[in-house]
Formats: C-alpha cells, sequence, structure tokens
C-alpha cells in the first residue's frame, strides 16, 4: 500500500499552526477588551497547537491507500480510525485539487466523488502533482471502462 | 407548456399574503407608518400590484417540455433559467396539494433526481390533471415511449386495470399509528423551553414548600410533557397518513397520502435504494411495525424530519415483511450477534449518561433551591434498567449477509432492520473509534446513495468483532462486484433469451463462464494480498453462490415471459422495447470484448499492483 508523500506534514502541520494562531489572536484580543489575563487564551492555543502537530504526524503515519484492479482503499484516522473500500464502478467524477498550503510544498490532492451520501469524503492528499493528475487520468480510464449505468 | 392560468392569483396571493404579513409586523413596531393610514394603504397597494404584474410575468416566462430525451424548463423574471433534465436521471415524480390548492384544483410537481440535497425542478402549479398526465409522461418517456395524446387517457384506464393495490391504510390501522407514534422530539423541546424559562418560574415557584408538593408539581409537569408529546406525534401521523396508499405496478410503487396536503409520487423499483423495517417495544408488543422505502432523490418531506415518505406507516408485521419481501425478494436472515463483552461498553455508556444526568440536575437543583428540597437523584433509579437497556441493545444489534442483500439491525428502544441491496452499495467503510479499539470492535458501513442516509442512519453492523469487520469489508466489496456483474448479465442475457427460445440454456451459462474466465483479478489478488485463508475460502464461496444464483435467474426468465409480474424491473424494459433488442445485442458484443480488453489490461496492471499490495499488506494482516 502507498503511503502519502512525507511534505504532506508540513501542510497539516501549518494548516494546525494557522488555526492555534488565529484562535489564539482572537482569545487575546477578546481578554485585552475584556480586561483579562492574556494568558489563558495564548496557553489554550499554545496547547491547540502542540495537539495539532501531534495529530498531523500520526495522521501521516496512519495514512494508506491503494488503487486496486477494482476498488480504491484507503485507511487513515487517529483517533478514530476509518476504513473505506471505493469500487471503481461506483465513481462519479474525479476533481484533482492544490490548496494554497499544498501549492507552496508543492503536492495537490485527488478527490473521488460518489453517488453516496458520504461520497465527498474520499480525499486522497499528499500526491505530488503528476502523481494526482496520473491518478485522476487512470481512475478516468477505468472508470469510462467500467458500466456507467451501476453508478447509482 | 405552460403552467394553470389559475397559478397567477393563487401565487399572487401567497406572495403578496406574505409579504402583507411582514409589513403590518412592520408597522406594529412602530417604524414610522402607522396601520390604516395612507401610506401603508399606499405600500399594501403597491405590494399587491407588484405581485400580481410579477406573477404574470412570471407565468409568461414558464415554460416546459417533455422532449423526447430530456425534460426541459424554461424560467424567470429576472435571470432567466433554462434546464434540461435527463429522464434516466429523474428518480421520482412527487406531486402535492394542500388544502387551498385542491379547492382551486392545482398541484406542484417536484421532480427529484439523485445527489444533492434539493429538488431539481419544482413546477408551480399546474391543474390537477395535467399534474397526473405530467407524472405518467415522464415515467413513459422514461421507457423510451413517445407519449400519443388520445391513448393517453385509454393507458391511464389501463394502468389503473394492471395497478395492484399493495396497501391501503384501514381506519384502525392509522388510529394505531396514532396511538403508538410517540414524538420523542417534543418532550426534549419542552425540557430545553422548562430548562430556560427556569429563571423566569422559580419565583413564582413556592420554593419552601414541602418537598412532597414540588414533586408533585415536578410529576404533573412531566406527566403532562409526555402528554403533550403523546398527542402531538398521534396528530401529526394522522394528518400524515391520511388516506395512505400504496399500490404497484409493473415497474414502480405509487404512494398517496395526507389530509391537509395531499402528496402523492411514484418510485421506480429500480431506484429504491434501500428498506427499513422499524418498530419499538409498544408496537412489538401488538406485532405491527414500519416499512420505509429510500430512494437516491431528496425525500419530501425530509425536511420535517420524518424521512422517506413511502413508508408504510405501521401494519402488522408479517404485511410489513411481505410487502418488503414483494418489493425486493429477501430471504428470512439470521443475525449475526456482535461479542458479548460489548454489553459491558453499553453498560458503562449509559450509566455514564446517567450520572450526566444527575450531576446536571445536582447542579440546577443547588443553583435554584436547596438541594434538599428537590429530588436530583431520581434518574439514579433508571440505573437500576440500564443492564436491560444495555443487554436489549446487544440482542437487537446485528448483520445478516442474505443471497442478495445486507441486513443489519440496531437500536434498543427504536428497532430499525435495514435491508440493502449489495448492488446498491456505493462505498464500504470501517470505522473505530479510540474506544471501540480497546474492545477490539469495529463498525462496518454499507453507504447507499439513499436519501435518509444523510441523518447518518445507513446500514451499520456496529460494534463487530475486527475480523469480522475485516472480512465483512472485503465481502461487501466483493458480493457488490458479482452482484452488480449478474445484474449486468441479467440486463444483457435477458434479451438473448427472448431472442432463442430453444437454446436458452447455453447463453446462460457461456456468459457465466466467460465472465469467470475474464475475472481472474480478484483471485490472484487474494493469493497475493495475503488476507487470511478463511476469507478465500468464503470468496470463493461467494463466487459459488453467485453462479448458483445466475441459474436461479435463469430460471426466473422463464416464468416471467409468460407470468410478466414478478420482479420484473430489468427485464421490463425488454418487454417494453421490443425493437431495440439489436442494440442490446451489440450490447452484449461490445461488453464481451470491453472484459477481454479488460482482462489483458489488468494483468499487467495486476502484476505491478500485486507486488505493490503484497509486500504493504504484511503489517496490515499482522494487525
Amino acid at each position: 500500500m502507498n503511503k502519502l508523500h512525507p511534505r504532506i506534514r508540513i501542510v497539516w502541520v501549518l494548516r494546525a499552526i494557522v488555526i492555534g494562531l488565529v484562535v489564539g489572536a482572537v482569545g487575546v484580543g477578546l481578554a485585552t477588551v475584556l480586561e483579562a489575563s492574556p494568558f489563558v487564551p495564548a496557553g489554550f492555543a499554545g496547547v491547540l497547537i502542540v495537539l495539532g502537530v501531534i495529530h498531523a504526524i500520526l495522521r501521516y503515519r496512519n495514512w494508506r491507500y491503494i488503487v486496486g484492479e477494482d476498488a480504491i482503499y484507503l485507511e487513515r484516522g487517529v483517533l478514530t480510525e476509518i476504513r473505506t473500500e471505493v469500487p471503481l464502478v461506483r465513481i462519479q467524477h474525479v476533481d484533482s485539487r492544490r490548496s494554497a498550503f499544498e501549492r507552496l510544498v508543492g503536492l495537490a490532492s485527488t478527490v473521488v466523488y460518489t453517488a453516496g451520501s458520504r461520497g465527498a469524503d474520499v480525499m486522497i492528499p499528499g500526491l505530488t502533482p503528476e502523481n494526482a493528475d496520473g491518478l485522476r487520468k487512470r481512475l478516468k480510464t477505468l472508470v469510462i471502462d467500467t458500466d456507467g449505468e451501476d453508478a447509482v | 407548456m405552460k403552467l394553470a392560468p389559475a397559478s397567477i392569483p393563487y401565487r399572487a396571493f401567497q406572495k403578496a399574503t406574505s409579504l402583507g404579513i411582514t409589513l403590518v409586523f412592520i408597522a406594529s413596531i412602530g417604524a414610522g407608518i402607522r396601520i390604516g393610514s395612507p401610506t401603508f394603504l399606499l405600500l399594501a397597494a403597491g405590494i399587491l400590484v407588484a405581485t400580481v404584474v410579477y406573477e404574470i410575468a412570471y407565468y409568461k416566462r414558464f415554460a416546459y417540455e417533455l422532449t423526447d430525451d430530456t425534460f426541459d424548463i424554461r424560467s424567470g423574471v429576472f435571470s432567466r433559467r433554462e434546464r434540461e433534465i435527463p429522464y434516466g436521471r429523474i428518480q421520482n415524480v412527487d406531486i402535492s396539494r394542500n388544502v387551498l390548492e385542491r379547492l382551486v384544483g392545482l398541484s406542484a410537481v417536484n421532480i427529484e433526481t439523485a445527489g444533492g440535497g434539493s429538488t431539481e425542478a419544482v413546477i408551480q402549479y399546474v391543474s390537477a390533471f395535467e399534474g397526473k398526465r405530467l407524472q405518467q409522461d415522464i415515467r413513459r418517456y422514461k421507457h423510451g415511449k413517445s407519449t400519443d395524446p388520445e391513448g393517453a387517457a385509454g393507458e391511464q384506464s389501463d394502468r389503473r386495470a394492471d395497478e395492484e393495490v399493495l396497501f391501503e391504510i384501514a381506519p384502525s390501522e392509522l388510529a394505531l399509528s396514532g396511538i403508538l407514534s410517540f414524538d420523542p422530539r417534543v418532550p426534549g423541546l419542552i425540557l430545553a423551553v422548562a430548562t430556560g424559562s427556569i429563571p423566569f418560574i422559580s419565583p413564582i415557584v413556592p420554593v419552601d414548600a414541602p418537598p412532597l408538593v414540588l414533586l408533585a408539581l415536578f410529576t404533573v409537569l412531566l406527566v403532562g410533557g409526555v402528554l403533550l408529546a403523546w398527542i402531538v406525534g398521534a396528530i401529526s401521523a394522522v394528518v400524515n397518513y391520511w388516506g395512505f396508499r400504496l399500490t404497484r405496478s409493473n415497474d414502480e410503487l405509487r404512494y398517496e397520502r395526507g389530509l391537509l396536503q395531499r402528496y402523492s409520487g411514484t418510485i421506480p423499483f429500480d431506484k429504491i435504494q434501500a428498506m427499513t423495517i422499524k418498530d419499538n417495544p409498544l408496537k412489538r408488543r401488538a406485532g405491527y411495525a414500519t416499512l420505509a422505502v429510500e430512494t437516491a432523490g431528496y425525500a419530501p418531506g425530509q425536511a420535517s424530519g420524518r424521512g422517506s415518505e413511502a413508508a408504510v406507516p405501521i401494519a402488522s408485521l408479517e404485511r410489513v415483511e411481505q410487502l418488503a419481501d414483494e418489493i425486493a425478494p429477501y430471504e428470512q436472515p439470521t443475525f449475526k450477534q456482535p461479542p458479548k463483552r460489548i454489553r459491558r461498553r453499553y453498560l458503562a455508556r449509559y450509566l455514564i449518561a446517567l450520572g450526566a444526568v444527575t450531576a446536571v440536575l445536582y447542579g440546577l437543583a443547588a443553583w435554584f433551591a436547596t438541594t434538599a428540597s428537590v429530588p436530583w437523584y431520581l434518574p439514579v433509579i433508571a440505573a437500576l434498567a440500564t443492564p436491560i437497556a444495555a443487554h436489549y441493545k446487544w440482542v437487537h444489534r446485528g448483520y445478516s449477509l442474505g443471497d442478495d442483500h445486507l441486513l443489519t439491525r440496531n437500536g434498543f428502544w427504536s428497532r430499525e432492520t435495514k435491508l440493502v441491496a449489495y448492488y446498491r452499495i456505493q462505498t464500504v467503510i470501517d470505522t473505530r473509534t479510540i474506544f471501540q479499539r480497546r474492545w477490539s470492535v469495529a463498525t462496518v458501513i454499507a453507504d447507499t446513495a439513499g436519501s435518509l442516509s444523510l441523518l447518518g442512519t445507513d446500514a451499520a453492523a456496529v460494534d463487530i468483532d475486527q475480523r469480522d469487520a475485516e472480512r465483512l469489508r472485503t465481502e461487501l466489496a466483493d458480493r457488490l462486484r458479482t452482484a452488480l456483474a449478474d445484474r449486468r448479465r441479467q440486463r444483457a442475457g435477458g434479451f438473448e433469451w427472448l431472442d432463442e427460445d430453444g437454446s436458452e440454456d447455453e447463453s446462460p451459462a457461456e456468459l457465466v463462464d466467460s465472465q469467470t474466465a475474464d475475472r481472474p483479478a480478484p483471485d490472484e489478488r487474494n493469493g497475493d494480498a495475503t488476507v487470511d485463508d478463511v476469507s478465500t475460502g468464503e470468496r470463493a464461496d461467494g463466487r459459488a453462490a453467485a453462479d448458483h444464483r445466475a441459474e436461479n435467474a435463469d430460471g426466473e426468465h422463464g416464468d416471467t415471459e409468460q407470468q410478466n409480474t414478478e420482479h420484473a424491473n430489468n427485464e421490463q424494459e425488454a418487454d417494453n422495447e421490443p425493437d431495440q433488442k439489436n442494440t442490446n445485442q451489440e450490447r452484449v458484443n461490445q461488453e464481451r470484448d470491453d472484459q477481454e480488453r479488460r482482462g489483458t489490461q489488468s494483468d499487467d496492471q495486476e502484476r505491478s499492483d500485486g507486488r505493490d499490495s503484497g509486500r504493504d499488506d504484511g503489517p496490515e494482516s499482522a494487525n
């Protein structure tokens, strides 16, 4: 099974830090307005960042995927482990996308949509742009091969 | 085609009323306009004229058309919109009429497609007759038939004739459904309101009254709340299911229901995603149950939280099971339960919840009164019942792998049995929360495109042993594949058998062979992927079962040719379109070619993938 690109950790860590900083800024701002001690929200934000970083690392460690002959199989999750099996016949469409952070470190994600109620859940992050495009194209050909009538 | 002319005054009336209410509201909060003043009257008149003009323009702009392969709608006064909906994508067509609309003879037609939380097209309003005609014509177009205006009436009476009434609610059943439908959301709402109003009530309540009086007050409130919830539930059930009628014609279900607002709709059999049989101890005691049918479309009225509307509100369990069996033949399930150890987990969970409630009550009591006077410790008594609840939660929980369906059952009080055909499964998800891992159990969810799934009620085998979960996951994915292949073969094969009457037996066998021969991949993968032996064995069994099913299907085809009634979803097409046999034949051929091509292609792919999975699956199987 494939692992994600190691650089995805940078994206996730950055994201955690940004969220922590925003929360911290809002908290400190509120504290100064209310004339309370700014150390409580600052400390909270610090804890948030530490947890976020740990989460990002564990998340990377637990992420695995494989694109098989007739299904995509994903394994991920830190607190809740999720294993998803997406039969290729069920794929409605495939996106590759790049968020700002991902562009920063030169990575991309592939998102697979099914008609299922949790369809948009299936996202494979941490691919190199070439890999993401390749995966998208490969899935496309596989999906076209299978019978379109079975999609719903 | 245009809307009904009567829709102009009706829509204008609707709009003007809501705008008028807003105006009165604004006036009443004193925004410079007094009710009855000249400006007020001027504004009201302006609103009236504006809405009428707008509605006339809306009427002029709105046009819909049934073309050969799409349903087209052009609409919009300020921003124009043209929409084409392919017939094949339409999940269901619903008609709703409230009291007023029935009085003036109008219907609103809603067209639902799969995906998305909203209705694809809303046609407000057409005449009642036109609504019915639209419903039928769309159905007919979906099957590739054109309409002839004069034949429509004749066909309608024909259709009535071959329409078979599956279920018609009896007054006693309606009454019973009212009595038994206790709406649990209402006590919650009351509780929320009550806790919110405590600061206002507390000065009135004689806090220094003897505890006995307080207790009595408390009990009266509680009983009152429960009674109210009951009455509300009963009324809403009766209003919703007044005159409920479920019929089936060859390839679809039709339902009608509603007292104040009349709903009717169709559900094509091949759009049904899942079925749910629901009951609770009260209903079970009386031997009754509820049946709900899910499609991939947005269920009308889902916003009101009542879920799929094509539900049989209540019927004897026997009848419900018979109905479900008629809609999708399934075999008597044997549920496999989660491991017994899990009961302790449920017990702990209930106790923790009770503890939390008690703590909150204690906190409130300490805050508003003296802890001595309020019986905050009452919930603790309920702790005595928790072992029973935990036990029943475990008893009810389970899953069953049938020939064609996955059945799951959940719920300690309100028990739900979900029935999902393998070929309807979209994705298979296996989750383990941090708590579940401690007990080494997992939840396997079979996600479908059903609309109720949005509420988180997918078919789920909850808290089964992790090894079982692993097996169930691969098994479901595998069965999905074989079921799809079966269906495809049926679709393709069904036409062939109609062609060559004499050699019926040969072609399916040949197809089965080619199918299995062309699909070497899963076996190879099993070998490489080092999943444990048990599952490989099971898979082989599954294959055998699938072949067996194919043979059965063969027999069925023979029957359906004469009877043309039972589970004729797919074969129906064949009957409807005799002139398309040739194209279907072509499709079969093409499909074989495809399979061959894929076979060779996948060989190469398999080699690389197989190596990959062989290496990396090692640690996983060690888990």
